[in-house]
């Protein structure tokens, strides 16, 4: 792999290399360049996640057009498909060295840090909502309860924008979250359920499921399941699976077209 | 394709707990009495189903907001900063 690295960098078919280098005993993202060729031997595979495709968008916005490689994992390649779709990053700037990811039937062994997600404890399973819990358990609830344990979770939100910072899908110069009128700034603790709801609905058509959120996540919301959800709704309604369809996101409203045809105002 | 999203929102917001409290329905500006039935049946609906379960647990996010003095949080420096766009992009 770091053999392959070296020789894209020095013959150029790209710019610049996305990713983890040991950095005093951690696995930190790193931009590995053709004029520091030498540190390709510290490029490193492992658990560590880091949405690098994020980082190849805000790389591409500086400098347009930068050929940009990346290490990928089954997640990435979803959300770089996403940015694709967005117009966010061109396909023909990218190449990615595929690795090792979750375990599936076809790969027994895998490498992510979300293979083990933290547990949760009496309390939360008791009032709020186990983390590893699936849609399917929740909607057997009743709704009254279901919301209770939302709000419960919602509750804890310290508003560190965590969520939305980790996320590799979320680009947009103005987010909804900071808007003045919407949500605004600096007040806490945020507008419940609105700020997380806001945010869901805006995953519809873009969330990958990789998980980033919710290990990014200090107050430990099940954010993962709440888009889960979002998903899953989309794939029933639009019949779009976020990540693998090439076509249109369902929430996109450019290109939409009017479908009213203009009436002649004389009556005829 | 409205419809379609409208679903999506109905159906997240069961996912939640607080479900048929949202409707959508077409009326032209033609269709008066069709706008007040349609008014009409959805608000009877709604009292029904009783007061915003949500009320209960917004008056103690009320209640745990802490008062900032005016101005706050918008620290001045970095106003200044990016009215004279200063700042580099932030994400």
């Amino acid at each position: 792999m770091n053999d392959r690295v070296k020789r894209w960098l020095k013959d150029g078919t790209i710019d610049i290399f996305l990713g983890y280098k040991m950095v005093e005993g951690h696995p930190l993202p790193h931009c590995f360049t053709p004029k520091r060729l030498e540190e390709v031997d510290d490029l490193i595979v492992g658990q560590a996640r880091y949405s690098l495709e994020k980082m190849a968008t805000h790389i591409s916005v500086e400098k347009p057009g930068i050929k940009i490689g990346m290490l990928a994992r089954d997640c990435n390649q979803r959300a770089l498909n996403v940015l694709y779709i967005w117009n966010q990053l061109e396909p023909e700037n990218i190449r990615t060295i595929n690795i090792n990811c979750c375990p599936s039937n076809l790969k027994e062994h895998g490498d992510c840090s979300y293979l083990e997600p933290e547990t949760s404890g009496q309390y939360k399973k008791q009032v709020g909502l186990d983390n590893t819990a699936d849609t399917k358990t929740l909607e057997s609830m009743d709704s009254k309860e279901r919301l209770a344990r939302w709000m419960y979770e919602f509750q804890k939100c310290i508003k560190c924008y965590g969520c939305r910072n980790i996320c590799p899908v979320c680009f947009c110069k103005e987010c909804s979250l900071e808007h003045e009128e919407l949500i605004g700034t600096g007040v806490l603790p945020p507008e419940v359920p609105i700020f997380h709801l806001v945010r869901a609905v805006h995953m519809a058509g873009r969330c990958i499921d990789c998980g980033l959120c919710e290990d990014a996540c200090p107050a430990d919301i099940p954010l993962r399941l709440l888009y889960q959800k979002v998903n899953e709704i989309v794939v029933d309604v639009f019949g779009y699976e976020t990540g693998t369809n090439t076509g249109q996101a369902p929430f996109s409203i450019l290109g939409d077209k009017v479908t009213l045809e203009p009436k002649p105002l004389s009556a005829g | 394709m409205t419809i379609k999203r409208m679903t999506f929102l109905q159906e997240l917001l069961t996912f939640m707990g607080l479900e048929e409290r949202l409707h959508l329905s077409w009326i032209s500006s033609a269709e008066a009495q069709r706008y007040v039935q349609v008014v009409t049946e959805f608000t009877e609906k709604i009292r029904a189903l009783g007061p915003n379960p949500l009320s209960t647990y917004t008056g103690s996010i009320k209640a745990a907001r802490l008062e900032f003095p005016s101005g706050f949080g918008k620290d001045q420096v970095l106003q200044q900063q990016k009215a004279a766009g200063t700042i580099p992009g932030d994400r």
